[in-house]
């Protein structure tokens, strides 16, 4: 039932936002093997998802914190995403490409904000994928660390 | 002494290997397992890439301005390349990497950017063309502060990767030198291994041989050997034992012994193997053994020994000695002894016979010397008597009175005549001169010849002679003993009976006697007589006047018992009727 509603959700803001190209609100732009082609998605229709919450320590900050956002996997079935990886590119151009069976294998997550504040653009918002770290410790590796990319800007599916 | 030191070596250099086995087993595994944390990437050693992007993101910055200047880029792009190195600035303040940044000794730099963030703050907020000269002046420290960090952190990130490997090898080759002294003590421990091996199948041969050999030597041993557990099962059996017990080995062993004979259930034997189970040791002589289906028993010797190992008595081993021999060597020395013994008795009484004999000799001539003072005396008168009256009458004498008289006198001398004779018998038999000679023989015809001469001898006197039964009549005796027993009963009825009276004289028998019964119509003897009638030299108080000597009837005894048979008085009170019996001649064939 939350599903088929999140579905709903996703086909609505598919086809609200498929024409509009980078609009002035726009944080997240989805590409490549997608219904579609293009995405550009704001800030509401993320939150629209639903949305998860996650506890982890990350590398680069001290402690644990709380993460909120969406599952990735969300994301990418709502878009019907067929594709086998997807490069994630920053703001700052840095791009890394992640394997979609990551997605399906730990709760990966877009999160939009840290210990229920919001990420800044001029932190590490407005959105940082953040895997599930602490609770698998093969995410522990230096290899899934590169795979957070913050400032997150536009998805290609692969 | 070279074998304690052989085997102090053979104990003391594996127990060293084990143990330079373990220590080195165990510091390889810990150097090992400080190798595996410390490959570990740590996020701060990324730093050369993180600050490399600060620097990138200031540049990007100025540059944008630079073009902002010539109207090539919106002032929202401005925002957007400040907004990144605002995060960059602060992902540098973040935890670990500002401790990194104040490791290197950029922590008062760091400060310093973050003064100049605040400052160029509002410049970017604000921004309208012509200002980029100013911004891209502010941001003159970054890029230059930011490359000498970078630079700093290459060289620590290199010292440090270089002196983690330096660490690691050194482990490495601690690791390896480790392994190598196991490879020797393994080396050592597998050699010690090999020889104990060799030493034990060695042992285990010269254990089976030995094994092999006393087996051999129980099995071929002439004497019974078998052994019983503490429970009382038999666990061995030999050959010797079997052919002794006759049970065979696969019967016996694992049963009870006194399942497998009732020889072993007897209580001495039961006892003994109790006391070897205490540990003493048993003898037992000539037992009787009792083989299956067998009547005749084997005499073994048994000797019993408690069985140990370790000092415990396990069970107890028995031998069995087949004593037969002895046995028999005993019982022919107890048959020696008692046929000594038995002819030592015959002796005695042969010797107390002689005597015996010796001294009735004596006793006869006594008594012959009295009976001849008073039985001889009287016919001798007679016949005296008779001579001189003939002497006395001279030629007056009568023809027919000398002939009387000399017929008297001449009787007298033939009564003396007969009275010798017996007398003579009597000595005879006493001297076991007299033997007997038994055939067949007819008794009626013995008795027709006995009682036609007693007819001649006594005229005056009849005889009945009654057969019971013809024909059957035929004994075996000696015929001439058989005629005097019966000339002496027949004298001894003429003698004593009446003148006029008759005498009857029956031969009958039964299955397996003849018996002659002589009857006179006498006077009865009185019962005190009857039993003394038959000893020596007796004389009824009948016989007063009568001339005699006392032997006849024990004579006729004596010969009718020489030849099986018997003489005896009948009982009744009608006159006197002695019985001559004889054993058929059929009895005597049989």
């Amino acid at each position: 039932m939350l599903g088929e509603m999140v579905a709903v959700v996703g086909m609505s803001l598919l086809v609200g936002t498929a024409a509009v190209a980078a609009d002035a609100g726009t944080i997240l732009q989805v590409t490549g093997r997608i219904a579609g082609e293009t995405v550009a998605l704001e800030h509401a229709e993320l939150q629209e998802l639903p949305q998860i919450e996650l506890e982890t320590s990350t590398v680069v900050t001290d402690g644990t914190h709380k993460f909120t956002g969406f599952l990735m996997r969300d994301l990418m079935e709502n878009l019907r995403a067929d594709g086998d990886r997807v490069t994630a590119v920053a703001l700052n151009d840095y791009a890394v490409d992640i394997p979609m069976a990551d997605f399906y294998d730990y709760d990966v997550i877009v999160a939009y904000s840290m210990d229920d504040i919001p990420l800044g653009r001029d932190d590490k918002g407005p959105l940082w994928i953040v895997y599930p770290r602490d609770d698998h410790q093969e995410l522990q590796d230096i290899r899934y660390d590169y795979r957070w990319v913050w400032q997150l800007s536009r998805l290609e599916v692969q | 002494m070279t074998r304690l030191r052989t085997s102090v070596i053979g104990l003391l250099l594996p127990s060293v290997a084990v143990v330079v086995f373990a220590v080195l087993l165990t510091f390889s595994l810990s150097r090992m397992s400080e190798i595996e944390n410390a490959m570990r990437v740590e996020a701060e050693q990324n730093m050369l890439w993180v600050l490399h992007q600060s620097e990138v993101a200031a540049l990007r910055l100025a540059e944008i301005t630079a073009r902002a200047d010539l109207d090539e880029a919106e002032p929202d792009d401005i925002a957007l390349r400040f907004d990144i190195l605002v995060s960059r600035i602060a992902l540098l303040n973040d935890g670990p990497q500002r401790r990194f940044m104040d490791k290197l000794g950029y922590g008062d730099g760091l400060d310093r950017l973050n003064g100049e963030i605040q400052r160029i703050a509002p410049m970017v907020a604000g921004f309208a063309p012509g200002d980029g000269a100013r911004l891209r002046a502010a941001l003159e420290p970054f890029p230059q502060l930011l490359g000498r960090a970078a630079n700093a952190a290459m060289i620590a990130d290199w010292d440090e990767v270089g002196g983690r490997l330096e660490t690691h090898r050194s482990q490495l080759r601690q690791i390896i030198a480790s392994l190598a002294g196991i490879m020797v003590a393994g080396a050592v421990l597998t050699i010690t291994l090999v020889q104990a091996l060799r030493l034990s199948r060695q042992r285990n041969r010269m254990l089976r041989r030995a094994r092999d050999f006393s087996e051999l030597l129980i099995s071929s041993s002439g004497e019974g050997i078998l052994a019983v557990d503490r429970a009382g099962r038999c666990t061995l059996w030999n050959d010797a034992a079997a052919e002794m017990v006759g049970k065979s080995g696969e019967h016996a062993v694992g049963r009870f012994l006194a399942e497998v004979g009732g020889f072993f259930d007897t209580a001495l034997v039961r006892q003994a193997v109790a006391r070897a189970f205490t540990g003493e040791t048993t003898q037992l002589g000539l037992q009787p053994l009792f083989r299956q289906d067998c009547d005749i028993p084997l005499y073994v010797d048994l000797r019993f020994f408690p069985m140990r190992n370790d000092g415990q008595i396990v069970g107890a081993i028995l031998f069995m000695h087949d004593a037969s021999d002895s046995h028999a060597a005993q019982q022919k020395d107890a048959q020696d002894r008692d046929r000594l013994e038995e002819l030592v008795a015959e002796r005695t009484r042969e010797l107390d016979d002689a005597l015996k004999r010796e001294r009735s000799a004596a006793d006869l001539y006594r008594n012959f010397a009295a009976m001849v003072s008073h039985q001889f005396r009287t016919p001798l008168a007679v016949a005296d008597s008779a001579l001189q009256r003939l002497i006395r009458r001279g030629p007056n004498a009568q023809p027919q009175e000398v002939a009387e008289r000399a017929s008297r006198a001449r009787d007298a001398i033939a009564g003396l005549t007969r009275l010798v004779e017996s007398t003579l018998d009597a000595a005879r038999l006493d001297a076991g001169q007299i033997g007997a000679r038994r055939v067949k023989c007819d008794l009626a015809e013995i008795l027709r010849t006995v009682c036609h001469r007693q007819r001649a001898a006594a005229p005056g006197r009849r005889i009945n002679v009654t057969q019971a039964e013809p024909g059957e009549s035929f004994a075996f005796c000696d015929p001439a003993h058989a005629e005097q027993v019966l000339e002496n009963l027949l004298s001894n009825a003429d003698k004593y009976a009446a003148a006029g009276v008759d005498i009857s004289v029956i031969l009958h028998g039964d299955a397996d006697r003849l018996f002659c019964d002589v009857h006179n119509a006498g006077s009865p003897v009185a019962e005190a007589d009857r039993a003394r009638l038959f000893q020596r030299n007796y004389r009824g108080a009948n016989s007063a006047g009568i001339a005699g000597t006392g032997i006849g009837l024990f004579m006729a005894r004596t010969l009718a018992r020489m030849q099986g048979g018997d003489v005896t008085l009948q009982p009744g009170s009608d006159g006197m009727t002695f019985r001559m019996a004889l054993p058929r001649i059929e009895v005597a064939q049989r």
